[in-house]
């Protein structure tokens, strides 16, 4: 052995050994393995921008969201009106910056929605089952068989048509899905026996629910808010198109992509605007749920 | 056994049912009785389906009692509620049949270790982990370990893991579930060998269920063989494994293969006939009833008792005590009277 590749220790430099093996949480490596993911960095860093556009970028344009010119209308891009006007003149491009506001606050009121209520309300139903689950999944069955209509014109007398009718009308029925798959991912983990390990163990429900179940039904939670967020934004146009939402002159992706839609024949161009802003959200909001989900599975890593 | 020493656990008559369509019920435990003292094993042997697991879970209340009693320690648990449990759950813990399905993926070895004693708010997050240290070392990890994934691990460490979450409550009484039926043999030896060395060691009690009867008689004091939920010969380990009693023990153990294949070519073997009765829908009698060669017409009326005999437990109706004594009368043991 040589002396040089061999030293003792300092009374100081023992206790290394133990430092070394301190183990890191479970959030902490999520947090480690995300901020490692490429993709997940760069959808992140998009929706920021995304986001702060949509907060601040109408300030710093020449045109407000409303400004009217007759004059010029269904203009091509140009200098002046980098998308081009609509037909009433707008200029679109900071149309489309304004619509980001609706469209992403209902994407995200959606996505909450979503994880909070069809989270808690699908883990409870498959976690305790019995008759508790049976009364709490017809509840779900009435509740998305009343056709949406209903609610629709229910909100509109009550509310009137305005963003937080638009709230509401998303958020009756956009945890129902989540709640099933949830229930169902549950119940059969509930089988598993490390669920009953951690009941002998003397674990509280909810932390069997939470630390045990809910966070190995991670992915599939993740899959359906990124996939919850388009459904939102369609479904604010769809309202708006009823009268539910929010109305001319205010502006959002749903509605400019629906507007202009009339015009797709003539003017293709302003159909393609609104519709480039969702995807690049989107496919954001994938990078995103593909990286956290990568990162709250520890086989997928490395 | 002195009288004086109060065993650890009792049980007594316990049945447990569970619900099946149309209102039938499966009759998984059949009025099962046993006491275990302190760092005694019991093994529990039969086959597939009999009721070993569905016992075992019902004595740490994983699953209610149907009826009956579970006494740990002098106390009548067996309607506790699981408030009232949390200060059992220390005391009587689980080691489980599957490796792969008991250890949550999304937890570190640590975590997994660490949970009970944060469930239990046991010392200061330091202390904690030193403990996990020392239980990672004590089941033959390696300290590196703690950070890992279960997935990372083979069946055997997996074991190993859950052992050692088991140890971090300190327990008395450990039901195994067949903590080695998803290992391959020589990783099964070095199991039993950590678990043996834990009961030395702590003074632990266990209540081995496993369908190896030779693994089983190597590692128990006593041994209780169930056949369709029902307990139906009870005794010392040796006792049952060299002169077994009941029909069904008899076909068990020729069953058990045999290392040296002379005395293997040499063994009769009893070959049973017809298949276990349903859980469902179980005989009146005798449930071992259609497939004993020596069934009179009594052992299909009525369930027969529990009789005390050669020091251990049967249920069969050849050691009843009026059958007894027609052997005596004609100077018979049962043994040649009946089996010769």
């Amino acid at each position: 052995m040589e002396e040089k590749l061999f030293r003792k220790l300092r009374e100081d430099e023992k206790n290394d050994e133990f430092n070394a093996i301190e183990s890191r949480t479970f959030l902490q490596s999520v947090w480690k393995d995300f901020v490692g993911n490429k993709r997940a960095i760069v959808g992140s860093i998009v929706l920021i921008i995304i986001v702060l556009l949509a907060i601040f970028g109408p300030m710093f344009c020449k045109y407000t969201y409303d400004e009217q010119n007759m004059s010029l209308r269904n203009a091509s891009p140009s200098m002046d009106h980098w998308f081009g006007t609509d037909k009433m003149g707008r200029d679109i491009f900071v149309r489309v910056l304004f619509g980001a506001r609706i469209s992403l606050l209902v994407g995200f009121v959606a996505a909450l929605i979503n994880l909070i209520i069809g989270t808690i309300y699908g883990g409870i139903a498959g976690y305790v089952g019995g008759k508790i689950d049976m009364i709490m999944m017809r509840i779900v069955d009435i509740i998305y068989s009343v056709p949406s209509m209903l609610y629709i014109v229910l909100i509109m007398l009550i509310f009137g048509a305005s963003v937080t009718s638009i709230m509401i009308g998303i958020s009756i029925t956009c945890w129902i899905d989540m709640a099933r798959i949830v229930r169902q991912e549950v119940k059969s983990l509930k089988e598993q026996e490390f669920t009953m390990a951690a009941f002998v163990l003397g674990a509280s429900g909810p932390r069997i629910l939470i630390k045990h179940l809910l966070i190995n039904t991670m992915g599939p939670i993740i899959v359906t808010i990124t996939l919850m967020v388009p459904q939102a934004i369609f479904t604010e146009a769809w309202l708006s198109f009823l009268g539910v939402g929010i109305s001319a002159p205010l502006a959002s992706w749903g509605t400019l992509a629906q507007d202009a839609r009339e015009l797709i024949q003539v003017y293709p161009m302003q159909t393609v605007y609104p519709m480039i802003a969702i995807c690049i959200t989107i496919f954001s909001f994938n990078f995103i749920g593909e990286g956290l989900e990568k990162a709250l599975d520890p086989k997928k890593k490395r | 056994m002195s009288s004086l020493v109060k065993p650890l656990v009792e049980v007594h008559n316990l049945v447990k049912n569970f619900p099946a369509n149309h209102g039938q019920f499966v009759h998984a435990v059949n009025n099962v009785s046993f006491t275990l003292e302190k760092g005694e094993t019991l093994g529990i042997v039969g086959e597939s389906g009999c009721g070993k697991s569905s016992m075992g879970r019902t004595i740490l209340k994983i699953h209610e009692p149907t009826s009956g009693k579970i006494i740990f320690d002098g106390d009548d648990i067996t309607n506790y509620s699981r408030h009232q449990m949390l200060p059992y759950r220390k005391r009587m813990q689980m080691i489980f049949q599957d490796p792969y399905a008991s250890l949550n993926p999304r937890f570190t070895v640590g975590e997994i270790i660490e949970e009970p004693m944060i469930i239990h708010k046991m010392g200061t997050e330091k202390e904690r982990k030193i403990i996990v240290q020392n239980l990672i070392e004590t089941v033959g990890l390696k300290p590196d370990h703690i950070r890992r994934y279960p997935h990372e691990f083979s069946g055997g460490q997996r074991q190993r893991i859950g052992i050692a979450r088991t140890l971090a409550l300190r327990p008395e009484f450990i039901v195994c579930d067949e903590p080695i039926s998803a290992l391959d043999v020589s990783i099964q030896a070095q199991i039993i060998n950590l678990l043996e060395k834990l009961q030395k060691e702590r003074g632990f009690s266990y209540l081995f269920i496993a369908h190896d009867l030779e693994m089983v008689h190597h590692i128990s004091h006593k041994i209780g063989v169930m056949y369709l939920g029902n307990m139906v010969e009870y005794g010392f380990s040796d006792d049952v494994y060299k002169h077994p009693l009941h029909p069904y023990t008899k076909a068990l153990i020729s069953a058990a293969p045999i290392a040296d294949p002379i005395l293997s070519r040499e063994k009769q073997r009893i070959i049973l006939e017809g298949e276990v009765p349903s859980p469902l829908n179980p005989p009146k009698g005798c449930p071992f009833a259609g497939r004993c060669k020596y069934v009179t017409k009594q052992c299909k009326k009525e369930m027969p008792k529990h009789y005390e005999y050669d020091g251990r437990k049967v249920a069969c109706n050849i050691y009843a005590p009026e059958n007894l004594e027609k052997y005596s009368q004609v100077g018979k043991t049962p043994e040649q009277a009946v089996f010769e």
